[in-house]
């Protein structure tokens, strides 16, 4: 490389196999574009742009807390259930089906609207047909129903990514696996959800974008989201178009933000074949 | 003397079809088998009985004094049995080497220096030990079969399964292959071939079965199987093949 004066700046990864990966995103820009706009608005126009901004900031906060939660456990539980879907065991089966069918049968507003106020009855009620003073006096906490109800209604579709993610991996793969002594589990970890991972990252990342502007319905169940912020603001100050042009703004930022990172994510571990 | 591989009257169904009907066979230590048969004729389904890689619906099979009958010896049949694919199912995620270490430390349980060297020392013995650091997409076909080759040799098997290993290969690159396996057979490897390259069987094999429809048709060794046959059956394969 030293012969080529010009290029002083290249780095040596630059010229590996996988540097057609690193091409700028074109796509940023348009992230770029949409904070540019919002900070020109708050700067422009401080009342009453930057008074929403301020009254809604720690909604954002409760936005991608609970965004993120959900999403941690929707990938654990969403894993238990396809794996749940896949097994030949038709007990397990048939619960991980019925699971899966049924939760998507139902709006999420209202699996929210049960979690958070015909859940706790349901448990109180328990408590006084038992007789366990703990249970009787259970009151929800909204984030953690909030985030429960998320989790279950999510992990349902995840589920159904990762099974069609483990059932793109050649038959194959499983059966050298398992030739060479390796457990089922052991299989899946080491060698089928790692390829199946790099197939199914699309969709998982469509999953979390999805996630990130659903959260806003939590907004009905008690949680001072983002969305439940601006409705706040809107009552006091009755600027409507600001209030929800603001808030809009903010969740494409996050969500086109989203976008790109899931993008990055994926240029980066792209596998050869 | 007990065979180390023994089979007896296994039967084995996929749904309607009878792909199985009461194959009895006992190879003993060292021994070279090569089955051969048209397709369809169950010699796949039998060498995959044999790790269980299929299930079979009646009959006996016993794998080193262990009866493949529980889930519990399934796996430590399994790690005495080798077994080669057409396909190569080389796990395209890891490079060479650690597709040829991943099994040796977590069955194994061996020190990653242990399997290392091991895994360098297989290499050496396949002919690629350049390839170590690639992935199997960037070998080609006839390597990608070696590295498997290497790969199950690794866990330091009793037997090893051939299905077809050479059919998904360009033809030049079958003969690299059947290089490794006679020099396998000849270190005295218990080996059972599912392959139609008369050359290999002729060099290496002890014994060469001809199936047809589920059953074992005639037993030979691979100069009377091969020259002069005395089944009709095995007489119109062999005439489509040679």
């Amino acid at each position: 490389m030293d012969n080529i004066p010009f290029q002083t700046h290249t780095n040596p990864a630059d010229t590996a196999p996988e540097n057609a990966g690193r091409h700028f995103d074109r796509w940023w820009i348009l992230v770029a574009c949409v904070i540019g706009l919002i900070i020109l608005l708050v700067v422009a126009q401080p009342d009453p742009y930057r008074r929403i901004v301020l009254f809604v900031r720690d909604g954002i906060w409760v936005t991608i807390t609970t965004t993120v939660l959900s999403f941690i456990m929707v990938l654990l539980f969403g894993l238990v259930a396809a794996l749940g879907r896949l097994s030949k065991v038709k007990a397990i089966n048939g619960l991980a089906t019925i699971y899966i069918e049924v939760i998507r049968g139902i709006p999420l507003l209202v699996q929210l609207l049960f979690w958070y106020f015909a859940f706790p009855s349901v448990v109180r009620g328990l408590g006084e047909l038992l007789n366990i003073e703990a249970l009787k006096n259970y009151l929800a906490n909204p984030l953690v129903m909030a985030v429960l109800g998320m989790t279950f209604c999510y992990s349902a579709y995840m589920s159904e990514i990762y099974r069609a993610g483990i059932q793109s991996i050649a038959k194959g793969q499983m059966e050298a696996a398992r030739s060479l002594g390796m457990s089922y589990f052991q299989a899946m970890r080491y060698i089928i959800l790692p390829q199946a991972v790099r197939v199914i990252l699309p969709p998982v990342g469509n999953e979390f974008i999805s996630l990130l502007k659903d959260s806003s319905l939590v907004s009905v169940v008690a949680v001072a989201d983002m969305t439940r912020r601006g409705r706040e603001f809107m009552a006091a100050n009755f600027i409507p178009v600001q209030t929800w042009v603001m808030i809009a703004l903010l969740y494409l930022v996050m969500t086109l933000f989203s976008a790109r990172v899931v993008t990055w994510i994926e240029r980066k571990t792209r596998l050869e074949r | 003397m007990n065979p180390i591989i023994h089979i007896e009257g296994v039967h084995k169904y996929f749904g309607d079809v009878h792909a199985l009907r009461g194959v009895s066979l006992d190879v003993y230590k060292g021994e070279v088998i090569v089955i051969i048969g048209p397709s369809g004729s169950g010699k796949s389904t039998l060498l995959r009985c044999i790790n269980r890689l299929e299930e079979f619906d009646r009959g006996t099979i016993v794998v080193d004094d262990i009866p493949l009958d529980t889930t519990e010896n399934i796996n430590a049949v399994r790690t005495e049995v080798g077994m080669v694919f057409q396909q190569f199912n080389l796990f395209p995620h890891l490079t060479v080497m650690n597709n040829i270490m991943l099994a040796q430390r977590i069955i194994r349980k061996r020190t990653p220096a242990e399997a290392q060297e091991k895994t360098i020392a297989l290499l050496n013995k396949v002919g690629i030990p350049e390839k170590a650091e690639c992935l199997p997409g960037q070998l080609s076909g006839g390597q990608q079969q070696r590295v498997a080759i290497a790969r199950a040799l690794a866990m330091d098997p009793k037997i090893m399964l051939f299905d077809e290993p050479t059919s998904a290969l360009d033809p030049e690159m079958i003969q690299e292959v059947l290089d490794v396996m006679v020099t396998l057979a000849r270190e005295g490897m218990t080996m059972v071939v599912v392959s139609h390259e008369m050359g290999f069987a002729q060099a290496a094999a002890d014994r060469a079965i001809l199936m047809d429809e589920g059953s074992i048709i005639e037993e030979a060794t691979p100069e009377v199987l091969f020259s002069a046959p005395k089944h009709e059956r095995t007489k119109a394969f062999l005439s489509k093949v040679l």
